[in-house]
């Protein structure tokens, strides 16, 4: 690794501090959990002048209810996403999606920050935020602002950050509290293996019309970005809630995405996928639905 | 140089290292541990585990700041001379390895769980070694060695050894 000059930041806003401070005439590169950062590092020809180390920031480690929606801050490593009891209760899919990543060494220094911010199309956190219509809030020196995630991402491994900047939260905003969603990823080994395809799917049910209300689908691996898939989302709007809607839905997906060809697999395979990931994510979001209306909790919207 | 003082298998060690050294580098170069391994280096095989303040971690994607005043678990205070833990006696009952590059790193990734999850199913043995590549064994031996380890821990006594 080349050599660089190394800051530890007490909390968010000294982390800030420390950017605005080396970010004006250095290259400077956050560190958190270190997982793709340390491994990207060792290979590079050009690493920062700068590494401000966030790994302490206390503040950044809640996962809290907050009047906005579910808040959890960008330094939430995916062990503590799988042990959340809140998380588990509303939201099994970040679960599921956060026991994907890696192994368990990766998933206790890895973090939900850190993970958004690689931008990495086929990232497993990505494609359930982007169902939730989740936001971030950014930290720089001249305060905080939020944007939709998506909106976040820019292209393969560039977001909007600007390199003074913290991604500091997520949130899923209070209208998608405890909506219905599935995740599912496909990869070429169960352990420690990157999507070749992952899904999410979400929706409220609508039970007087046994309709699909608000439903998203988001995928990744698939284009240069997670994306949203809009042709399948308004098929779905409205429709009565069928297995023949869901697999169609799946194939309606499948123009939505701009699957390229790697060493991984084909594009033919990888829109295959697609198809068959959708209407499975589907029908684990409705089976979710059924249960909890079953157990007279959430399913519909709640507001 | 950066200036580190962190608790090493229950001593308190310092040194004065560039800030780029990883916690692996530490532990071999600094302090003669070599009992985390260094395989990829990249967070794929696992050779490098050791445990952090409770949690198994991989070394080599650690840098030194980070480790500042934590706690750190090398293979090496698992034991002493004389008396082993009850999971590498029963890696050595089992054969459970073969060169053994792996093994220091399955054993904290064992340890973690068990202190966590003192019956784990074989699925949960087998989620928990998922991190930790072997290139020689076919892990059956050390999850009936694991599950061996759990039952002594437990406090009772371990099933006959299957014949191989
Ligand atoms: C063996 C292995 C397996 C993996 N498997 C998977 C997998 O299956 N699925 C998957 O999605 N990922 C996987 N990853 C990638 C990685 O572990 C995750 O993306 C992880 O969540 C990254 O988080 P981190 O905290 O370690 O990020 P870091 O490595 O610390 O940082 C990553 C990048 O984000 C920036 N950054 C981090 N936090 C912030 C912040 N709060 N604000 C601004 N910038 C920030 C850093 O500057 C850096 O550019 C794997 C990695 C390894 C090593
Ligand atoms: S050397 Fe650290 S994971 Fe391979
Ligand atoms: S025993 Fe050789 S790698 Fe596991």
């Amino acid at each position: 690794m080349k050599s660089f000059e190394f800051f530890a930041a007490k909390d968010s806003n000294h982390a800030v501090t420390l950017l605005a401070q080396h970010a004006a005439n250095a290259k400077v590169k956050i560190i958190a959990g270190g997982t793709d950062l340390l491994a990207d590092l060792k290979f590079a020809a050009h690493g920062p002048d700068v590494v401000v180390d966030i790994s302490r920031a206390d503040d950044l480690k809640n996962i809290t209810m907050t009047e906005q929606g579910l808040n959890i801050g960008a330094l939430v490593t995916h062990t503590q996403i799988m042990r959340s009891p809140l998380i588990c209760q509303l939201f099994p899919a970040l679960v599921d999606a956060a026991h994907t990543i890696g192994a368990v060494q990766t998933r206790n220094l890895g973090t939900l920050g850190g993970n958004l911010v690689t931008a990495v199309p086929s990232m497993d956190s990505g494609p359930t935020l982007m169902a939730l219509e989740a936001i971030v809030t950014i930290a720089g020196n001249g305060g905080r602002r939020q944007v939709p995630l998506s909106e976040f991402f820019v292209g393969p491994r560039k977001t909007i950050l600007k390199p003074d900047e913290l991604l500091t939260e997520i949130i899923i905003p209070k209208q998608n509290v405890g909506k219905p969603t599935h995740f599912l990823k496909f990869g070429l080994r169960k352990g420690q293996a990157l999507a070749l395809v992952n899904v999410a799917a979400s929706f409220w049910v609508d039970w007087e019309k046994n309709a699909f209300l608000a439903p998203r689908i988001a995928l990744g691996a698939v284009a240069p970005k997670v994306i949203r898939a809009p042709q399948a989302e308004a098929y779905l709007e409205g429709r009565t809630i069928t297995p023949e809607a869901m697999a169609e839905a799946g194939r309606v997906a499948v123009g939505d995405a701009k699957p390229i060809s790697d060493f991984r697999a084909s594009a033919e395979y990888r829109r295959h996928l697609v198809a068959v990931l959708t209407k499975r994510a589907l029908e684990g979001a409705w089976a979710l639905a059924q249960t909890r209306r079953l157990e007279g909790s959430n399913g519909k919207r709640n507001a | 140089m950066a200036n580190v003082t962190l608790k090493v298998n229950g001593e308190t060690r310092s040194a004065s290292v560039p800030p780029e050294t990883t916690l692996l580098r530490l532990l071999r170069d600094q302090f003669n541990l070599t009992g985390a391994k260094l395989g990829c280096d990249v967070g794929d095989c696992g050779a490098c585990t050791v445990i952090v303040d409770g949690q198994p971690v991989n070394s080599c994607l650690m840098l030194v700041g980070q480790v500042e005043g934590r706690e750190v678990l090398t293979i090496e205070g698992l034991a002493t001379a004389d008396h082993l833990h009850a999971l590498q006696k029963l890696f050595e009952h089992f054969g459970s390895l073969q060169c053994g590059f792996c093994g220091p790193g399955v054993i904290l990734s064992a340890k973690a769980l068990l202190d966590e999850n003192p019956d784990p199913s074989t699925q949960e043995i087998r989620d928990a070694l998922g991190g930790n590549l072997c290139r020689c064994t076919g892990y059956t031996k050390m999850i009936e060695a694991i599950k061996g380890a759990a039952c002594i821990l437990r406090g009772e006594e371990v099933p006959a050894v299957k014949s191989a």
